[in-house]
């Protein structure tokens, strides 16, 4: 009688810990683990879309520069952008699979924060702050300090692009780990731009805008 | 007296140490042994598996195989317009030509620089080797013959323009007057407005069937 009031007790306490525990992971989600996977025309998937598309062209031209100058101070910091740009892009791609959803959609970019209408995606700039096929060009005809000062310009446009869609996401996402990605990208971009202000200044030059 | 205990007591010590280090190499020419044994028949059941594969899928289809195993298969008809590839595509980088057995190519292998395929649009005709390098890397590939209408090649421009992981050509053999294409994938499309044209990059556009997901459409080709 007693063993089998011990056993009890203890299959009893075994179940409370597995609540627990089981409560514990699912609370562990942000409160997501329960929602349903981000539909196609969420702002979740759509930031995840676009910003993988922003992110690539970053990737893109600091590769270019690092082609087209020696300078140890631009090429740290190009590579420092296309390692992470890169590797968000994975991340924001592999969260599409992961929803089952598509990597392109039939509606212009940044639809998802109400601004379709942003960009005119003229020659290449597909998003606000994105350079145009020309000036990618000309960055890869360029060499030495010309180049830098283009790539620092063309930079800095781009990250006050980013940023501007970084923070349509921290508003409007609601998985959240892509919330907190955005966030970091606001704040990252945002301590580069004034390093690239600085770099700008030391070179004679400054932002375009 | 001591001593010579002590003596006999030592030979008998090097003797038992002797032995055992004579057991000691023996176990260890054993395990040699054993493991060599193992090895081979590894080796032996890797070739086997290889030799199997590779003759079953010759044996697949050889009406549309090209050589060396590039390519080797024919298209099964979807219930949604896509044709999709059954059979083998090579992946293999060579620096020769291909003779695929489908137009424009689905697959097979290639040349190991990629087309750029950033939105990329080409007004003359590519090479095969290179585009096929880019439907591996997960992009589409809009194609047009002679046939198709002025309107429908500027819409389809303006979309592949617009879209990273894309690109477009003419293709003057191809059968129909506009073709899709990724990686194992194919379809025709009546014309730019085709409902099918969204539908297809949707879930082709760096989609599941991409043998290297995350690699790039930009640093290779262009023409």
């Amino acid at each position: 009688m007693r063993s089998a009031a011990l056993i009890a007790g203890a299959a009893a306490t075994a179940l409370v810990a597995a609540g627990a525990i089981t409560y514990a992971v699912a609370e562990d989600g942000g409160g997501s683990s329960n929602s349903p996977a981000p539909t196609a025309d969420s702002a979740d998937a759509g930031f995840a879309r676009d910003m993988a598309v922003h992110h690539q062209q970053a990737v893109e031209m600091s590769y270019i520069v690092r082609d087209r100058t020696k300078n140890v101070e631009v090429r740290r910091l190009a590579y420092d952008i296309a390692q992470t740009q890169a590797n968000q892009r994975g991340m924001l791609l592999g969260w599409l699979d992961l929803w089952g959803l598509p990597k392109v959609s039939a509606d212009p970019p940044m639809t998802w924060m109400g601004m379709g209408d942003m960009a005119s995606g003229k020659d290449g700039a597909l998003m606000p702050g994105m350079a145009t096929n020309t000036e990618l060009k000309k960055l890869n005809t360029l060499s030495g300090k010309p180049a830098e000062v283009l790539f620092l310009q063309l930079m800095t446009d781009h990250h006050k692009g980013g940023i501007h869609m970084a923070e349509g996401c921290v508003e409007k996402c609601r998985v959240g780990v892509e919330k907190r990605l955005a966030q970091g990208m606001v704040d990252a971009q945002q301590s580069e731009i004034q390093l690239m202000a600085d770099m700008l200044k030391a070179r004679g030059a400054k932002a375009r805008s | 007296m001591g001593s010579a205990k002590n003596t006999g007591t030592a030979a008998r010590k090097a003797r038992i140490e002797e032995m055992r280090r004579a057991e000691q190499s023996r176990e260890r020419r054993t395990r040699i042994v054993k493991i060599a044994a193992s090895a081979v028949v590894v080796a032996g059941l890797v070739v086997g598996g290889v030799a199997v594969v590779h003759a079953q899928s010759g044996k697949k289809d050889s009406s549309a195989s090209d050589s060396k195993n590039s390519a080797s298969g024919h298209f099964v008809a979807g219930s949604d317009g896509v044709n999709t590839w059954k059979g083998t595509l090579g992946r293999t980088h060579v620096t020769s030509t291909v003779n695929y057995p489908m137009h424009p190519p689905v697959g097979g292998n290639h040349n190991p620089v990629w087309l750029n395929c950033n939105g990329d649009v080409y007004t003359k005709s590519v090479k095969d080797e290179n585009a096929v390098h880019a439907l591996e890397h997960g992009a589409v590939w809009v194609t047009y013959n002679k046939k198709a209408s002025a309107a429908d090649v500027k819409a389809l421009t303006t979309k592949v323009k617009s879209t990273p992981y894309s690109l477009m050509s003419p293709y003057d053999s191809q059968k129909d007057p506009i073709m899709l294409s990724a990686w194992g994938h194919q379809r025709t499309v009546k014309s730019a407005s085709d409902p099918a044209v969204n539908s297809f990059f949707e879930k082709f556009v760096q989609g599941s069937q991409t043998p290297e997901p995350g690699a790039a459409c930009t640093g290779g080709l262009s023409q």
